[in-house]
């Protein structure tokens, strides 16, 4: 009996040195993997979505390979409803090898718009959530996650059209001129159209015009928009619609009274 | 008489070769834990009580290991050495919380899943268990066997 209990003890001795040496050698490893985010970038894609752009890099000197890297993120509004969400997978980073992989999301900023006009017109606070996960040596699964928010600025803040000022362009019509005001507050540039319908008191159109916006980023716009009507037609309560047509969204029409 | 004095002799001559190398073990232990420590010391710096965790740990195991050599010869080394492998089945339960360890650093939540380390710990740990039931069962015959003669 006591040559197999001896052999159970030597076995046993063994794998707990195996094992405490792989989990002991598998942690220290850890302080040698290095990660470098790079500068977030932003593109507009050809059907109209913004592209958001994270480079990572990831170099790995620990003892063993990386298995199973992921980073997700979750962008979601201030209600909780998520707006975006992305995940980018290397199945395995293997050992003493530097790999860099660009992390995307992608926000259709005509779907988010469909939801809620007020991303247009209204600064707001989204919420981020970001998790990244790996299998260290291949069998011990870690993730880190953290939630933080982010300032939405909205590309048409504080929207406003001016009183209209009628001249009298010839003996039928006038020239309206409206002043337009806004901030846009998002970090992406507005260059597009803005088009705009006026209709009088008893729902009649009576002119329509159209003028070209280009908006920088974090910047103020003013401007002014002209077009005719009818002499006939105008009167001195109706109101304007407007409609949006640029590079990242289409909106409209946005109804505004006036008189 | 004379065999009297020799008797107690042997015993405290026993007792001082046990104790001695329960210290030489207990020494080792503790400077393969010294080194692993070194290791593991980043840890200890984002993770609030683990070297206090892992102190206690090897603290009782010590002494568990020390009492247990100290009673060799007797069933009661087996008694210490099982309940050196409950102890460490309870305290690697109870430490890992079940396998899935998570902290709170700043903003950022850490995860680690260590069931698969547990997994394998509790199967070693009740390879010890069972190892040191077997020699007590053994001890216990052989006593038996050196009575009967």
């Amino acid at each position: 009996m006591r040559v197999p209990i001896r052999m159970i003890g030597i076995a046993t001795t063994f794998f707990w040195i195996f094992l405490i040496a792989f989990f002991v050698s598998a942690v220290y490893s850890v302080k040698d993997v290095h990660f470098d985010f790079g500068e977030p970038q932003m593109d507009v894609t050809s059907d109209n979505k913004v592209v958001f752009s994270l480079p990572v890099s990831i170099a790995n000197s620990g003892f063993y390979n990386i298995g199973s890297f992921n980073i997700s993120t979750e962008i979601s509004d201030k209600e909780g409803f998520t707006i975006t969400r992305g995940s980018t997978f290397v199945p395995v980073i293997k050992k003493n090898d530097v790999v860099t992989i660009t992390h995307n999301m992608t926000i259709d900023l005509n779907d988010l718009l469909q939801q809620d006009k007020n991303y247009l017109f209204n600064d707001t606070e989204l919420k981020i959530y970001e998790a990244v996960s790996m299998r260290i040596a291949d069998v011990i699964p870690v993730q880190a996650s953290t939630n933080f928010s982010m300032p939405w600025g909205a590309p048409l803040y504080n929207f406003t059209l001016g009183e209209p000022a009628y001249a009298p362009y010839n003996l039928t019509h006038f020239r309206v001129t409206i002043p337009i005001s806004f901030e846009n507050h998002a970090f992406f540039d507005l260059v597009g159209d803005m088009r705009i319908r006026m209709y009088n008191s008893t729902g009649a159109r009576v002119g329509r015009g159209r003028t070209s916006l280009e908006a920088y980023g974090n910047s103020p716009y003013n401007g002014f928009i002209e077009f005719y009507v009818s002499m006939t037609g105008t009167t001195p309560t109706g109101r304007f619609e407007v409609y949006f047509s640029t590079s990242i969204f289409d909106y409209g029409p946005l109804v505004i009274p006036y008189g | 008489m004379a065999d009297t004095g020799n008797n107690f002799k042997k015993k405290i001559r026993n007792f001082t070769f046990k104790a001695l190398k329960a210290t030489v073990k207990g020494i080792l232990f503790y400077a393969i834990y010294f080194v692993l420590w070194m290791f593991l010391a980043p840890i200890s710096d984002m993770v609030p009580g683990f070297q206090q965790m892992i102190e206690t740990f090897v603290m009782v195991y010590i002494l568990l290991m020390i009492v247990g050599e100290l009673a060799s010869g007797t069933i009661f080394q087996y008694f210490f050495n099982v309940a050196k492998a409950l102890f460490v089945i309870g305290y690697l339960i109870f430490s890992l919380k079940g396998g899935i360890f998570g902290l709170t650093f700043q903003n950022v939540s850490l995860m680690v899943d260590l069931r698969l380390f547990l997994a394998i710990a509790m199967l070693l740990s009740l390879l010890g268990l069972a190892k040191s039931v077997l020699q007590a069962i053994n001890y216990m015959n052989e006593k038996a066997e050196y009575t009967r003669i």
